[in-house]
């Protein structure tokens, strides 16, 4: 499972290419919800291709894909934030190392959308804490401000899995699932 | 005698679909052979070609069952690249093969993993580009490049490979019809000097027969209906039967005389004609036709002036000024990089003229927004995966009716009209995913058509179908033309533009060049060698003759348009028995 | 944007001479020293230094100027934010206190907060001008050779590599999907059709954009693996160029410089320079 999931092959480069700029394009969108505080709908991107590719590519995905959204904007690179994204794709792609879970072949179960959801919630407090405490640390910012940002930003993640990602991929499987034995109808 | 490549009862189900899409293949294929495949458009011709390539089973999962042999041995490949090797390929998505920053960098793809050092590398990169004359757009990115130019870079990039078979699906797609022979002449010439096989799978056929092309394999709904050189495969009606077209002038010929032999040497234009034959085509072409229907229908759209260019790059268009008058089909014919996607994107509002006007039933439209400009103007973009965006082809098509707010009932109707016309009834519950390159293009050219506005532009609609499936919708869009709407064609397709066309204008390097009717365009040798366009087969065969190139093609012309009712009839016979066969 | 969709803008200076990696090396040694101090002195000392490099590299200012000001205003409101959540955070780093505002219910706002916040202010500008010169000078090809030269594995420095390729095809494809669905009727500007349709319209382009995305990773896999992409453990780029004398010396400039900043950092430990 193990060599399979760090195996990089072409597929797995083109996805990470691809999956990166179009999760760097789309980070370039925020919905202010508090000051400082976005709803990103890209990390929806990061709950899919991690759901359809695994952790490895999860990873990956987050964290090009966010450096390239501080670079296109120019405003620097946010490294904790970079990390962040990165951790968050690495927990939605768990998922993909489930026994039976294939949304290629439409097979997601009840139990694989508990697993998605809960490792996901976790990620995203793991995540993001993490890119507070190096603003802590290597931005000196005071931390009593961070925690109500990481607080912020935790919720606009999870809003973003919950209403966006996961029935992202729950489609995606159904879809899938429908598109097998394909017949001419006459 | 080893054959390079052999099929044996070679049989390939993709893994979604229920049946086989390629039946019980037998085909030998000889080192340094020429092969040109034909066949109507999801006969199964790329599947064929990704069976050669290794893509199947690599990339596209599903059950082989038969027998494909390189050089005598079946190959147990690893990995793909144990078969890239020894075939290198040319896929039908131009745009997906262009993965370098630069053209000269796509270029060197292929050289950059073989682990060559940099010195040759860069080299070999100038001498390919070089051979496509493409040197100049070395440094430029694939963003810049026409749909044409794309095609030519990927040339480059496989011409410079070392692998003892070329494979192309459909390499002169989207080429002006100068470059298309160039480009034939090209990889013929490469196959021949370095003795390699070469592949070709093309719907024109008449450009590949223009080079000495050893054998034809004829497929048709996922078997091969005929193997033989092009002597042997032109004698029989084979093409017409499958619904492919034949050369011009071989219809021409044969309407003159109905029954040939092989020996006659169908497939080489320059001996064909005995004092016999050349003296029927005099009769054929005797009485003069005057048909003028020159009565003055009132202006849709007209440009006065339009310039423009791409942020602060070179001018693209100079002044470009006609009017498209009701229920007009007007070509848009010049060579690649002309700029010919580019004005239709102008008169969609994708992008805005930096001077000039353009004004719909007499009011000027510069300032309507997109939405608004298309329920007037429809616009099918040339690459088709560019306006797919729903899943299903039927969603794909009612999307426009039902933004429109038509009720269900009549969407259904229409949708099951306009799929029936493009030929895709059949499939109108599958995923657009599944669909050949040529069947999305009809997807979109369908949806596009349900609409019904008052001005459709088509780009390039003809690029990678079949002659009857292309016949049954253009048969409709005239019928719509007949009803009032308008049309700009924009095509590399020169019969395409004759046949249908009531008028043509040509577009070479930012301006207007010609504007004229289609046979007296393509009798100008110097508009035909500005505009990279080419000289019809038919006008050789005139010359030959010694008739005027002009009463030639007009009256083969006006043949054609009086048969064609016949004919459409005749194929939609066929392709419902056909249809029918397949249940 | 520039034609190549990447912010990279072409020109002959020294720092578009410079390799890639030790451009990147720059870069970190830059932010790394930005980390390790809160010390007004040397945020203005880098802060003058960048503008002198940006001058070298010709970075017209026009191609900054919003970027600059985004910057600005997020400090401003960085700072406002700080201000009125922990308006004596000053007083912790420094141990004096200076109040200087009363206000309410929010607290006193002191002069050692409000000196940290300007600190922290041009902390975060003294990271611009080096980001800016590691954006508009480096070649992404380039960057890509240079990485695997030092040590990335070629596939990964790849990935980037077509991430870099694919983001004017992407957003070719966004406008595209938006156009063709406008064509055909559907509203997403103002005035087009009511709000819910509008978000509507907008979250129904989603799905196409994942597809057409999955499609394409499929069709540029297979594209690149029929041109024997991954075929060999190692691959020559058709942008390298050698390592020149000078980049060996900017590097070694570059871990000089580290290395002081560290020995400063040692012999100052302060959390905050305030000199009052
Ligand atoms: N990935 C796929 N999955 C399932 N079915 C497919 C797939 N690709 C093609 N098909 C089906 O296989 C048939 C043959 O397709 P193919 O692409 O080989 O046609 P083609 O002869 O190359 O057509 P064209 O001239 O339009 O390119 C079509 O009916 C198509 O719907
Ligand atoms: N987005 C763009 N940015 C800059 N230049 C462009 C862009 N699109 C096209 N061009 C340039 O504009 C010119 C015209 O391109 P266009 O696509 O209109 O050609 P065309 O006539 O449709 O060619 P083809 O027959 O090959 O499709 C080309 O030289 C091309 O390089
Ligand atoms: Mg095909
Ligand atoms: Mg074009």
């Amino acid at each position: 499972m193990f060599t399979s999931l760090f195996q990089l092959n072409t597929k797995t480069v083109v996805t990470i290419g691809i999956g990166s700029a179009l999760y760097g394009i789309l980070g370039l969108l925020g919905f202010p919800i508090a000051p400082n505080t976005f709803i990103k709908p890209a990390v929806a991107l990061l709950v899919i291709f991690g759901a359809l590719f695994g952790p490895v590519v999860g990873f990956l995905i987050g964290f090009i894909g966010h450096l390239l959204t501080d670079l296109i904007s120019g405003w620097g690179i946010w490294w904790g934030w970079v990390l962040s994204s990165g951790i968050t794709g690495l927990f939605m792609g768990l998922v993909f190392t489930n026994k039976g879970f294939s949304v290629n072949d439409g097979q997601v179960k009840g139990r694989h959308l508990v697993f998605l959801a809960i490792s996901g919630l976790i990620g995203i407090i793991i995540a993001v804490s993490l890119a507070g405490a190096l603003d802590v640390w290597l931005m000196s910012e005071p931390a009593d401000k961070v925690v109500l940002q990481v607080i912020g930003a935790s919720v606009a993640n999870v809003i973003v899995l919950g209403a966006l990602g996961i029935p992202a991929v729950l489609g995606l499987t159904k879809w899938n699932r429908r598109n097998t034995n394909l017949k001419l109808d006459v | 005698m080893s054959a390079i490549l052999s099929f044996q009862d070679f049989s390939f189900r993709y893994k979604h679909v229920s049946n086989p899409t390629l039946k019980k293949i037998n085909l030998d294929i000889q080192a340094g052979e020429m092969i040109l495949i034909a066949g109507p458009s999801g006969s199964g011709k790329s599947t064929l070609a990704h069976c050669i390539n290794g893509l199947i089973p690599f990339s596209y999962p599903g059950e082989i069952t038969g027998e494909l042999f390189i050089r005598g041995v079946a190959p147990q490949p690893k990995h793909l690249s144990d078969i890239s090797r020894v075939v290198g390929t040319i896929l039908q998505d131009q745009d997906g093969q262009f993965v370098g920053l630069t053209v000269g960098e796509d270029v060197a793809f292929a050289f950059e993993n073989e682990g060559i050092p940099l010195e040759q590398m860069k080299i070999e990169v100038k001498h390919a580009l070089n051979m496509v004359d493409m040197l100049p757009w070395i440094d430029r990115s694939p963003h810049e490049c026409s749909g044409g130019q794309k095609q030519r870079v990927s040339l480059a990039g496989i011409l410079s490979m070392s692998c003892d078979v070329l494979l192309f699906d459909e390499p002169l797609a989207n080429l002006d019809p100068a470059s298309a022979q160039q480009a034939m002449a090209l990889i013929v010439e490469i196959g021949q000097r370095t003795g390699k096989t070469v592949i070709i799978i093309e719907h024109r056929i008449e450009d590949v027969l223009r080079q000495p092309i050893d054998r034809m394999v004829i497929m048709d709904q996922g078997s091969i209906q005929a193997i033989g050189t092009p002597d042997e495969l032109l004698a029989t009606s084979i093409l017409r039967d499958v619904g492919l077209r034949e050369p011009l002038y071989v219809e021409a010929l044969k309407h003159l005389q109905p029954e040939w032999k092989p020996t006659d040497r169908l497939s080489n234009i320059r001996h064909i004609l005995s004092p016999s034959l050349t003296q029927a085509l005099h009769n054929w072409c005797r009485p003069v036709p005057v048909t003028t229907d020159a009565d003055h229908k009132s202006t849709v759209l007209s440009l006065e002036n339009v310039r423009f260019a791409y942020n602060h790059g070179p001018e693209i268009l100079q002044g470009i000024t006609f009017d498209l008058h009701e229920g007009e089909i007007v070509s848009i014919l010049g060579n690649n990089g002309a700029g010919k996607s580019t004005l239709a994107h102008l008169i969609t509002g994708m992008y805005t003229p930096t001077n000039g006007d353009i004004t719909l039933n007499g009011k000027s439209i510069r300032h309507w927004s997109i939405k608004k400009r298309g329920q007037p103007i429809g616009y099918v973009m040339q690459n088709p995966n560019q306006m797919i965006t729903q899943q299903l082809v039927t969603e794909e098509v009612a999307l426009g009716l039902k933004m429109k707010g038509t009720d269900l009932k009549q969407i259904d109707e229409k949708v099951r009209e306009v799929l029936e016309t493009c030929g895709l009834y059949p499939y109108r519950n599958w995923p657009i995913s599944a669909l050949s390159y040529g069947q999305k293009k009809r997807v979109t050219v369908a949806a596009i058509l349900a609409l019904e506005p008052q001005v459709i532009i088509l780009d390039e609609p003809t690029a990678g179908q079949d002659y009857r499936h292309y016949t049954e919708f253009m048969q409709f869009i005239h019928s719509l033309s007949q009803q009032g709407i308008a049309f700009l064609l924009i095509t590399h397709d020169l019969h395409l533009a004759m046949e249908y066309s009531d008028r043509a204008i040509v577009l070479s390097q930012g301006r207007i060049i010609a504007d004229d009717k289609v046979t007296r365009i393509l009798t100008d040798s110097s508009v035909i060698k500005q505009a990279n366009l080419a000289e019809p087969s038919l006008s050789t065969l005139a010359r030959q003759a010694q008739l005027d190139p002009e009463r030639l093609l007009t009256h083969f012309i006006q043949h054609v348009r009086q048969q064609r009712g016949r004919l459409t009839s005749l194929a939609t016979d066929q392709s419902t028995t056909l249809t029918g066969e397949n249940t | 944007m520039s034609r190549m969709g990447t912010l990279y803008i072409p020109n002959d200076t020294f720092f578009h001479r410079l390799d890639g990696s030790i451009k990147l090396l720059l870069f970190l040694v830059w932010t790394i020293v930005t980390f390790l101090f809160l010390d007004m002195r040397i945020f203005v000392w880098m802060l003058v230094l960048g503008i002198i490099l940006i001058t070298i590299a010709k970075i017209p200012f026009r191609a900054i100027r919003l970027i600059v000001w985004m910057m600005i205003t997020f400090n401003l409101l960085n700072s406002v934010f700080i201000l009125l959540i922990t308006p004596a955070y000053g007083t912790e780093l420094t141990g004096s206190a200076t109040p200087v505002l009363q206000m309410g219910a929010i607290g006193t706002i002191y002069l050692e907060t409000i000196h940290f916040v300007l600190t922290l202010s041009l902390k975060y500008l003294t990271l611009l001008p080096i980001t800016f010169i590691f954006i508009y000078t480096t070649h992404p090809s380039l960057f890509a050779c240079s990485l695997n030269r030092i040590g990335v594995p070629y596939k990964i420095a790849y990935a980037l590599n077509i991430a870099f390729r694919y983001i004017p095809d992407i957003q070719t494809e966004i406008k595209h999907i938006l156009h063709s669905q406008q064509a055909r009727g559907m509203g997403f500007q103002t005035g087009e059709a009511p709000l819910l349709q509008r978000i509507r319209n907008v979250t129904s382009l989603v799905i196409p954009l994942i597809t057409s995305s999955l499609q394409r990773i499929e069709v540029v896999s297979n594209a690149m693996e029929l041109r024997g992409f991954g075929k060999h453990p190692r691959r020559t780029w058709y942008h390298a160029t050698p390592l020149q004398a000078v980049d060996f010396v900017v590097a070694a400039l570059s871990i000089l410089a580290l290395g002081a900043a560290i020995f400063l950092k040692v012999k100052l430990s302060l959390p905050l320079w305030y000199p009052f």
